[in-house]
């Protein structure tokens, strides 16, 4: 075994006592869940359930720090990119693969988000899962995949990546379908299994692509490399069309979407872990970090573009009229997964990368809110059945508030900072890009405010036992809530509009990864002002709109006409399972029937009957007689010279 | 060198724990002193290989022979767990076997490390001898004695070719070092002298005898079944492994120049040998004798390593005879629990439901099965893998594909097993394991797993 830590790759330029200590803090950052993973697994069901989520929490919070040292370094110039070997791994031919992992402004952003509120979504798990019996087993998954998600951020090649890419893959597997006794869960793991697959084979086939045309999967290979192609080069084309797919896949975007609103069978804090700070972010990641080769493809990027309006419109109204608490949420993800993937496409890598993280804020806020509500109802996720719950659980009803704030655009809170920046890079792009997005947006409020109205105004609508059973949740839930929330209103301050007296702090800390190819906003600041004096005006009147209509006291929740294929997602579940499922399950009754029977079972019973016949022959001198053997090989031997000597005389 | 030295005396003392009835304290010290011995031997790692001049270049412990024998003395001392729990009925002479496992073990290291003719036929003779023992160690049982001396005619018949090949080598080279003799043949490569080739070909039939090349395998079958199952285990591993040792070596270093003599001999040999083992284990009812042909047909497999020989083939060659190894420990390991359980029943029915009451156990089989079919990413598949790339990059195309032909035959038959136990209509008691043989196993079946994702830390140990 190779020493492990063996080679530490250091930027030529800097070089001090806290990047030769970055190896081990690097190892450490990674392995911290993973023990955590290993120790509830397999001890976790000896211990106390406290203990186990302790340490389950504990390991995130030490990855966190040891993150949050990256980022003090980072910021004070430490090192600006570093490569870290922990160790040499496989050797193919003239492909070397190694445990590389990169650290540079990009990665530590996502190592924050990660672990961040990765920590505070296992302290709320703590509260939230106490009564369930598989405790331990559910915190082991937790850790595991926050070590894939960390895996996937912090490899310095596509190889590490894939590992991540593939690992969060399986953990969401595995926690979508956690309550497996539930058949119609166990469907909805295994849905989003075959999606992510789908998507992870396009990935796949862009690595292939990758090192077919640079011969190495190392991001610092392959960036310098792409700069000798020029722009629309086919290889590069079909590498970015294949990276995005991809991205489309583990990101939710049409039309590999659908996986992600099933995805809420699992528990909620698995549901608020997989919306906000895992799993969908890995193909906004990707593509940022992979920043220098879709630059150089205008048709990609163009197809991003177009891929995240789309989501962002046809989710955003899948969304409008949903009455389940959580499936609201879950479109809402997608479409603002939308909203990040346009502004990837506009080339504004930077603002992508500032709603991922706001988003991160107040959705893992949103998801955990609407488990507090769950769990105050007793299990009810149906909104319907809700009403007037903002007197009985108060904490989870001004934070949940600041949440749909944040959402919804409220100014100043950071989701309107950063939806602010991503219309704008629309503008630039194109007129018709900024109204559909500002369509979107507008549709964002309106069922935020639906949902809010619904579940905390009116009045109660639930069973008699429901509303007697109402309680607020444990700190240990409320706790978390309250730390998002703060983070929801003030985390867009890091880029902050010039105009209202802001720095564009995030530009600059990630301006040595990431190259955003957008011009600069002509006029920006007059458009600032026109945005939220629009925004104000909109929210006031979808304001009375919604509570017009929702903040009621009878709700049947039932639709007819459009709204009733928009309640009903535009049926595309069921298109898919007339267009592709079926058409399968057909195919393969019919090869079962015909096709197996006929060539696959006779050509291999007929395979194994001749090789059997064969056998029995061959069996035959196995005769188990001393002196026949030696007759055998004295016979062998004579005709091995022979042949020899015939061969070469 | 001190490595070998250390075992022989280690192999003395255990004999001694005998006579004075140490029982309890001789697996101990059998698996301390292994551990010793395996410790002495990795020195040599690190330092310079020199000869070892007071013998007279009679063996050489470079890395080749460092990494190959660090190898056998793990396996072997992995046996040593299992032992104790299979010869609970011989326990009289127990002493004896331990000692005869070691003295094999001592041949199996002269024969990775030789470097002198003289000693490589000491090194066979002396793994040999004690192994003819070995296989009638179950006295009571006819197989065993049948074993015993069909193993020995046998071998005593081939080794005449071995010594008579030599001969002839020296006859025409004047000496038997491998440095003259190398020298000889690379002096002399366009046109060897017709007693040279004879004299290779004939020790290629001793050594092909010993790797249990077809047609020269006619006594495997009928040994490595007739054998306890636990000496089968030791043939199929760390005979093996030494026996692929020498013979690699030895055409490597000394008859590297005369390829074209021999090459298309091998070729068709191990052809031959992939088919007829492969072929073979197909028709089998006993999982014993399944294994045994398996044990052939990666002969096959390893034989293309031989015949590829470039500088990454001795590479290749340990990491598939390592993790063959470490796959049939598991294998066999499981096999004598589950053959002791049903009175000595070895058939896949014998395996029916195994999965129910011992998961553990079916669980370590599925994965050395697995790893015999070449399943990623388990370090079997690596070993094929390398094996194949390695031919491939000397453009021996038609063998890789025979023998991609032949590891998907042998899908069928590993599968098998696994079905077998995973099947459901009947269900086994609960077999009884000792910790330190389920220990054992797991380890054996963890480096599996281990390997096959970091194939980097022993493929390139060599180098």
């Amino acid at each position: 075994m190779k020493a492990l830590l063996a080679h530490i790759e250091i930027s030529p330029e800097i070089h001090n006592g806290f990047t030769d200590a970055m190896p081990m803090l690097m190892a450490a950052l990674i392995l911290l869940p993973f023990l955590g993973f290993v120790f509830n697994f397999f001890l976790g069901q000896r211990l106390s359930k406290t203990l186990s989520g302790v340490i389950g929490s504990a390991t995130i919070l030490g990855s966190f720090i040891i993150a949050a040292t990256f980022f003090a370094q980072s910021i004070s110039g430490s090192f600006t990119s570093h490569q870290v070997c922990l160790m040499d791994w496989i050797e193919v031919g003239k492909y070397k693969f190694s445990f590389n992992f990169l650290i540079d402004n990009l990665s530590i952003m996502m190592m924050l988000i990660i672990t961040g509120i990765g920590f505070l979504i296992h302290v709320y798990s703590i509260g939230y899962m106490h009564h369930d019996e598989g405790f331990s087993r559910f915190f082991s998954y937790l850790n595991l995949f926050i070590f894939f998600m960390l895996l996937l951020v912090t490899g310095a090649n596509y190889l590490i990546l894939f590992i991540g890419w593939e690992g969060v893959g399986l953990c969401s597997y595995l926690l979508i379908g956690f309550w497996f006794k539930n058949q119609e869960y166990n469907n909805a793991a295994k849905k989003a299994f075959i999606m992510n697959r789908i998507g992870d084979l396009g990935f796949l086939l862009g690595m292939f692509k990758i090192l077919d045309v640079f011969g190495s999967l190392n991001f610092s290979d392959v960036f310098s490399a792409a700069g000798g192609f020029t722009a629309n080069d086919p290889a590069i084309v079909i590498i970015t069309v294949l990276l995005f797919i991809g991205a489309c896949g583990k990101s939710a975007q049409l039309p590999l979407f659908t996986w992600l609103p099933d995805a809420m069978a699992g528990p909620t804090p698995v549901s608020a872990l997989i919306h906000a700070a895992t799993m969908v972010t890995a193909g906004v990641y990707m593509v940022v970090r992979s920043n220098v080769l879709f630059a150089l493809s205008p048709f990609t990027m163009e197809l991003i573009t177009i891929v995240g309006l789309a989501t962002a419109l046809f989710a955003g109204t899948i969304a409008l009229f949903q009455n389940d608490i959580k499936k609201v949420l879950a479109y809402s993800t997608v479409s603002q997964l939308g909203f990040m993937f346009i502004a990837l496409g506009v080339g504004a890598f930077t603002t992508g990368m500032f709603h991922l993280m706001t988003h991160a804020f107040f959705k893992a806020l949103l998801f955990l809110g609407a488990g507090s509500v769950i769990h105050a109802m007793g299990g009810e996720q149906d909104i319907t059945k809700m009403g007037g719950l903002s007197k009985k659980i108060k904490i989870t009803f001004i934070t949940f508030t600041i949440g749909v704030m944040a959402i919804a655009g409220f100014p100043f809170t950071s989701g309107f900072v950063s939806k602010d920046e991503i219309l704008l890079a629309d503008f630039q792009h194109g007129k018709i890009y900024f109204i559909l997005a500002t369509i979107a947006a507008i549709m964002t409020v309106f069922y935020m405010f639906r949902l809010w109205f619904l579940t905390f105004f009116g009045s109660f609508r639930g069973t008699h036992d429901q509303e007697h059973h109402l309680h607020e949740s444990p700190p240990s839930m409320t706790v978390p809530l309250m730390v998002l929330a703060i983070l929801s209103l003030v985390g867009g301050f890091v880029q902050f509009p010039h105009i209202f007296g802001g720095h564009d702090y995030l530009n600059q800390y990630l301006s040595p990864v990431v190259t955003n190819t957008i011009q600069e906003i002509e006029g920006a600041d007059k458009l600032e002002i026109e945005i939220l004096i629009a925004t104000c005006i909109g929210l006031v009147i979808l304001w009375f709109i919604t509570k017009k209509n929702y903040a009621v006291s009878e709700f049947k929740g039932e639709y007819t006409g459009f709204k009733k294929v928009l309640a009903d997602k535009y049926y595309v579940d069921e298109i898919y399972e007339a267009l592709i499922i079926s058409p399968f399950q057909k195919m393969s009754a019919f090869i079962t029937k015909y096709v197996e029977v006929i060539f696959i079972d006779g050509f291999v019973n007929g395979a194994g009957k001749v090789a059997q016949v064969a056998g029995s022959y061959i069996r035959l001198l196995q005769s188990g007689h001393i002196g026949y053997y030696l007759f055998a090989m004295v016979i062998s031997i004579v005709v091995f010279l022979l042949l020899n000597t015939i061969i070469h005389f | 060198m001190n490595a070998i030295i250390a075992l022989s005396l280690l192999g003395i003392f255990t004999l001694f724990t005998g006579i004075f009835n140490w029982r309890k304290a001789m697996l101990p010290i059998v698996v301390i002193g292994l551990a010793g011995v395996f410790v002495l031997n990795g020195m040599d790692y690190f330092t310079t290989p020199s000869w070892y001049a007071d013998y007279t270049h009679m063996v050489i412990f470079d890395r080749y022979a460092v990494v190959f024998s660090a190898a056998l003395i793990m396996i072997t001392a992995m046996l040593f767990f299992l032992c104790k729990q299979y010869y609970q009925k011989e326990d009289n002479n127990i002493s004896d076997i331990y000692g005869l496992i070691l003295f094999t073990l001592v041949g199996g290291m002269l024969m990775a490390s030789f470097s002198n003719f003289a000693m490589l036929f000491l090194g066979i003779e002396i793994l040999s001898i004690p192994l003819y023992i070995l296989a009638g160690t179950k006295r009571l049982e006819v197989t065993s004695n049948e074993a015993s001396i069909k193993y020995f005619l046998m071998g005593s018949f081939s080794t005449g070719f071995l010594l008579f090949g030599m001969a002839l080598v020296y006859g025409a080279a004047h000496t038997f070092t491998l440095d003259g003799i190398r020298q000889y043949t690379d002096a002399h490569a366009g046109d060897l002298p017709t007693i040279f080739v004879a004299g290779i070909m004939l020790m290629l039939v001793g050594m092909l005898f010993k790797v249990s090349g077809a047609p020269f395998h006619f006594w495997a079958p009928d040994v490595y079944s007739g054998a306890p199952t636990l000496i089968t285990t030791f043939m199929a591993t760390v005979v093996k492994t030494a026996a692929f040792a020498a013979l690699y070596r030895l055409l490597f270093y000394t008859f590297g120049s005369a390829k074209p003599i021999w090459f298309d001999a091998l070729w068709g040999v191990a052809a031959l040998t992939m088919i007829i083992g492969n072929f073979s284990a197909l028709y089998q009812h006993g999982v014993k004798r399944m294994l045994a042909y398996s044990s052939i047909s990666n002969a096959g497999y390893l034989l293309i390593g031989v015949i590829a020989m470039n500088t990454h083939s001795a590479n290749s060659i340990f990491y598939y005879t390592l993790v063959y190894s470490l796959a049939s420990l598991v294998s066999f390991g499981v096999l004598m629990l589950v053959t002791q359980d049903n009175g000595g029943d070895d058939s896949y029915t014998a395996f029916k439901g195994l999965a129910r009451n011992n998961p553990a156990l079916a669980g370590l089989m599925t994965l050395a099965m697995l790893s015999l079919a070449g399943i990623p990413p388990l370090a079997g598949f690596f070993g094929k893998y390398y094996i194949f790339i390695n031919a491939m990059e000397n453009g021996y195309i038609y063998i890789v594909l025979i023998a991609v032909a032949n590891s998907l035959v042998g899908i069928y038959y590993y599968f098998k097993v696994i079905v077998a136990m995973f099947a459901k209509d009947t269900a086994p008691t609960k077999i009884a394991v000792q910790p330190a043989y389920l220990f054992a196993l797991v380890v054996a079946a963890a480096l599996l797993f281990v390997l096959g994702i970091f194939p980097d830390w022993v493929s390139g140990l060599m180098n």
